[in-house]
């Protein structure tokens, strides 16, 4: 079975200070200072990818696995990680505009890479990333290949041939599927589904591998159905009182006594 | 403007995403020159009149479906809706409502917006305001094309206004046997009747990663339980499995409006602080006094979380005892 998983690279932006969001005349945000790590949601769908590849190998089923990410070179870490972690194929699109907020534009070109580089059976991503927090990428993609989508995934397992169990969470609980290919898995909260770390001997053998690169030139983003108009950074603070005291059992009481007791006496 | 809310009664949770559209609809969609229907997608055994009670509008058409599938659902919307002159959707919030939104957005050709804070008709469009940069931040986007598309964000319990009901049904369709889902081979769904307690409950405790490890969370749920807390946990705790995925507060888990929340070892990330900033009284416990949910909270206590909390348990059991 033929899977990609798309991911996305994205600064850590709980490293900022309150004085470090300063929105500009161009609605820009400077986060080019912070570290860059995995998206949460697509390190779970990496790894939910990786899993499958481990028990479909038991069943002696082939799997390629590939990774797709539109970014610049500031991937190139993950995409060497994923090399080492014996991802097939690791493709790297430049990105031909401010991607912050263009679901649209990220599908087309997820898209278009499967129509007409490499077939897919199953394409995996996060449900969503951290700055544009959009939650449509995985949905527009699933709409633009004509495919289902199965969202909020947190499990994916192969099944007989062409098919594979997915496990989902709906609003109302959970939801166990056997489905056939072609699907879009959008993942989610996944239990224990932090990336593992390649060892030192995979890296050697696998992570040297070329990181494939591509553009795509004639993306246009004024068809982008939503446009930003403003971005207002959000200050939430309260009082912030510093309870003091020696020593956590004199700071508890007077949080109990101060704060606590009246408040809970009614509930 | 023309308008349809569609509402999935297939969901044990359709009257409380009703009074929360209903709520949402109240706040942005007051003012004259609305006009509106409700879609009602409901299963075959619900009775016509609780269903119709959480209609938002007057009037609805009645669906009846199998089950909420989503490709099933498209399909009924298409049969229903496709080519009208409705130019605003309104989707409940939750993984449904917004998974509608976007492929429904798509399929005709109009724009959509999700996890939305508020929307504002102009004589151009809409425009609608949501979170953005990992809930940092308010972005407000100008819809382009119609039918414009939203599912507002989850507000908890506090953002609630039941409907007064609709009166009157206006078409039925069965649709139960549409096939658009005949890619699922074989379908096992395990509900959870109950509404999650973090939800409705009205103290409760949050950890984060400044418990320390599993069993110390193990310990403050022991200890949130014995002062009559609900006990949640931040992502990067649920992600390390020191609690249940249920257990999870933030914009990814569950949104509580409690009267007093205890952050215990919470550094006070955007995406968790946004699931607990209803809540009444924020007391916060961190070693770090720079962290960020200091600031956020109504009282912060500086010190380890874990000995503040086993302070605070033994004062709440002494008085218990000395009653």
């Amino acid at each position: 079975m033929n899977i990609l998983v798309c991911f996305s690279v994205v600064p850590e932006l709980e490293m900022m200070f309150a004085e470090d969001w300063v929105v500009d005349a161009d609605l820009h945000i400077d986060v080019g200072f912070l570290k860059c790590g995995l998206n949460c949601f697509d390190e779970s769908a990496l790894e939910t990818a990786l899993k499958f590849r481990d028990a479909a190998e038991q069943r002696q089923r082939p799997t390629c696995l590939s990774a797709l990410t539109i970014a610049g070179s500031e991937a190139d870490p993950v995409a060497r990680s994923l090399l080492a972690l014996r991802f097939d194929r690791v493709v790297r699109i430049d990105p031909p505009t401010d991607m912050r907020f263009h679901p649209f534009a990220a599908a087309t070109l997820i898209s278009r890479y499967v129509a007409r580089h490499a077939a897919q059976d199953v394409v995996m991503m996060g449900w969503q990333s951290g700055i544009g927090q959009n939650a449509q990428t995985p949905l527009l993609t699933a709409e633009m290949l004509g495919w289902p989508c199965i969202t909020q995934v947190t499990g994916a397992a192969p099944a007989h041939r062409r098919h594979l169990a997915v496990a989902s969470r709906t609003d109302d609980g959970r939801l166990e599927q056997t489905v056939q290919a072609p699907c879009l898995l959008s993942v989610a909260n996944a239990p224990h589904s932090c990336l593992r770390v390649p060892t030192l001997k995979d890296r050697m053998r696998h992570g040297k591998r070329p990181i494939e690169t591509m553009a795509f030139q004639d993306i246009d983003t004024a068809a982008e159905p939503i446009a930003l108009c403003a971005l207002h950074v959000i200050r939430r603070t309260r009082n912030g009182v510093c309870i003091e005291g020696d020593g956590p059992e004199e700071k508890a009481k007077a949080l109990y006594h101060d704060y606590l007791k009246q408040r809970l006496a009614p509930l | 403007m023309i308008f349809k809310v569609i509402l999935n009664a297939c969901s044990a949770r359709a009257a409380e995403q009703a009074a929360e559209l209903n709520a949402f609809m109240g706040s942005h969609l007051s003012s004259d020159g609305h006009e509106g229907g409700t879609v009602l997608f409901a299963p075959v055994q619900a009775p016509t009149g609780e269903i119709l009670k959480m209609a938002p509008t007057a009037s609805a058409t009645l669906v009846r479906v199998a089950r909420y599938q989503p490709e099933n659902f498209l399909a009924a919307l298409q049969t229903l809706e496709g080519g009208s002159d409705t130019e605003l959707y309104l989707f409940p919030s939750g993984h449904a409502g917004s998974e509608m939104a976007v492929r429904w957005a798509f399929r005709q050709k109009g724009s959509s917006l999700v996890q939305v804070q508020a929307i504002k008709p102009d004589p151009e469009g809409l425009t609608a305001a949501k979170a953005v940069y990992a809930d940092h931040v308010t972005g407000t986007f100008r819809l382009r094309r119609k039918p414009y598309c939203i599912s507002p964000a989850r507000g908890g319990a506090g953002r609630r206004t039941p409907a007064a009901g609709g009166t009157q049904i206006d078409a039925e369709y069965d649709l139960t046997g549409l096939a658009a889902d005949a890619f699922v081979k074989k379908v096992r769904e395990q509900p959870e009747t109950a509404v999650p307690k973090l939800e409705t409950a009205r103290f409760v405790v949050v950890g984060g990663m400044g418990m320390g490890g599993r069993e110390k969370a193990a310990r403050l749920q022991h200890i949130a339980a014995a002062l009559g807390a609900e006990f949640g946990v931040s992502r990067p705790a649920a992600m390390n499995a020191w609690a249940a995925l249920d257990k999870l507060v933030g914009v990814s888990g569950t949104m509580t409006s409690a009267d007093v929340c205890i952050a215990a070892g919470v550094s006070g990330a955007a995406a968790l602080y946004a699931g607990i900033e209803n809540c009444g009284f924020i007391a916060a416990i961190n070693t770090d006094p720079r962290a960020p949910i200091v600031k956020g909270a109504d009282a912060a206590v500086i010190d380890d979380c874990n000995a503040v909390m086993e302070a605070l348990f033994k004062l709440v059991e002494q008085k218990e005892r000395d009653r």
